[in-house]
């Protein structure tokens, strides 16, 4: 049987919650990183990208633009940032992924990651470039290494949130598949 | 094998709702509208609200555990610094005291003085105490968020203090929470009265240094390092006398004749705990039928309502 490179074995299929509360979770998750390193930490990976671009990734059809949509103008509220800041990043970063779905889950998960970069870093560069045109000025240099750090959680994404369906099955000794 | 791990209802292959690119562009279009909303119009508050109060419990529940360690790590504080503490504390208390003792003079005094020379008596000031949640992690804006809105009161322009001077301004309003903008934003702007020479001037926030500026000051101006410089009560928002910042470094440039002064904040910027918001002062003005004691302005029949003073957007 073909097997992507990135997979070693057969995925049991999604449940949507488990997609809901791993989403809620990375919004959750940033917003506690954010509070409690004090705030203002430009170059603080955005776990909520992160995680959208990798549902979208890999279930297209469950979650879509417009609940990246919804997501990033709940980011923008919470931060106090432009209304509609983190909304175009990540309906972009959707977009972006919807496009790269189909090829993204045959390279093995380094070159996953590496090709989810370009991905990152362009809704990054859009965030900067809308509060450029807004008059807030350029970020802190460090801001670059927010995409970095998310590319290189990519692994890690991909462990903690296909572990639900790599669970074997129960075996059955009369149909050994 | 049983059946439900096997997907069942299997996507269709024809019904996959709008294009991505047609959803891409309708949902940026509304995302650019909402900016343009937000920055130019002014009207984007009643969305803000409503997902802020959406989001509320989510922020509750990220808040908890930063909270926790931050009173956690109480527990494990030497006795010494403890008692260090409560010691300076002491202290300062005794200094208040004193000062509060000359205030009270003093007030009296102004008050016969202001009734003899028949000018409006000021009205005390009301304020509340907040406490601050976290700092909004914007990466581009300096602002905090405290634990007190809309339902306790607060509106929007409202100056806040913390114990050693002015912090900043409220500038977002939300049902159970509301935002303040730090003197050191770069969009905030104070005016200030230095009260050793009595002259006026206006800072801005310096986000990089987390310093205020006070820009176009002649470079022949009597400005010291280490003067202090109190709010003017000028602009209609802070009541005039709050300690704001003082002189910090002042540096002549070149051909401009102006003087580049940087003050250092009194406040504590970066770690306040807890904060004082005031009530805005144009809200407090003893009555609106009485004619201003100002001069008219040549030009307009008549002088500045008095009721529009600091109703105007922050920003």
């Amino acid at each position: 049987m073909i097997m992507p490179a990135g997979q070693q074995q057969l995925l049991l299929p999604v449940r949507p919650w488990f997609i809901w509360i791993s989403l809620l979770l990375a919004l959750l998750l940033e917003m506690t990183l954010e509070m409690g390193l004090g705030g203002r930490t430009a170059w603080l990976p955005e776990l909520l990208a992160l995680a959208l671009l990798f549902w979208i990734v890999h279930e297209p059809l469950r979650v879509n633009i417009g609940i990246a949509f919804l997501f990033g103008l709940g980011l923008d509220v919470h931060q106090g940032a432009l209304l509609g800041q983190h909304a175009l990043a990540f309906t972009v970063l959707g977009y972006l992924g919807t496009r790269v779905h189909r090829r993204l889950l045959w390279f093995a998960l380094p070159t996953q990651a590496l090709q989810a970069l370009p991905l990152l870093l362009a809704a990054h560069a859009l965030q900067w470039l809308v509060r450029l045109l807004a008059g807030a000025g350029w970020p802190h240099w460090s801001a670059l290494l927010a995409p970095l750090l998310e590319a290189l959680l990519w692994p890690l994404a991909d462990w903690l949130l296909l572990a639900p369906q790599r669970r074997p099955h129960e075996p059955d000794e009369n149909r050994p598949l | 094998m049983p059946l439900d791990t096997v997907d069942r209802t299997p996507p269709s292959l024809f019904k996959q709702g709008h294009s991505a690119l047609s959803k891409l562009m309708v949902l940026s279009a509304l995302a650019v509208l909402l900016m343009v909303v937000d920055t130019r119009l002014r009207i984007g508050q009643p969305v803000r609200a409503a997902v802020a109060t959406a989001l509320t419990p989510l922020q509750w529940l990220a808040l908890a555990p930063v909270r926790a360690l931050q009173t956690g790590s109480g527990y494990f504080g030497s006795l010494q610094s403890a008692q260090q503490e409560a010691a300076t504390a002491r202290t300062e208390l005794i200094r208040q005291a004193q000062r509060a003792a000359q205030v009270e003079h003093l007030t009296q005094e102004n008050h016969e003085l202001r009734a003899l020379l028949a000018m409006r008596s000021k009205l005390p000031v009301k304020a509340q105490g907040a406490e601050i949640l976290y700092d909004a992690a914007d990466p581009y804006t300096r602002k905090l968020v405290v634990d007190k809105g809309q339902a306790q009161g607060v509106e929007p322009g409202a100056p806040v203090m913390d114990g050693y001077g002015v912090l900043g301004q409220v500038t977002r309003v939300y049902p159970l929470v509301s935002e303040i903008t730090l003197l050191t934003d770069r969009d905030q702007a104070i005016p200030l009265l230095n009260t050793r020479t009595g002259q006026r001037s206006v800072a801005y926030g310096q986000p990089r240094l987390g310093q205020l500026e006070l820009r176009f000051v002649a470079a022949s101006a009597d400005v010291q390092v280490g003067d202090l410089l109190t709010t003017s009560g000028v602009d209609g928002v802070y009541p005039a006398g709050l300690p704001v910042a003082r002189v910090a470094s002042i540096t002549q440039q070149g051909e401009g004749g102006f003087a580049r002064v940087l003050c250092q904040p009194l406040a504590h910027m970066e770690h306040a705990l807890q904060v004082l918001v005031l009530e805005p002062l144009a809200n407090g003005l003893p009555d609106e039928n009485v004619k201003p004691v100002t001069q008219a302005r040549p030009g307009s029949g008549q002088g500045p309502k008095p009721g529009r003073a600091g109703q105007e957007s922050p920003r």
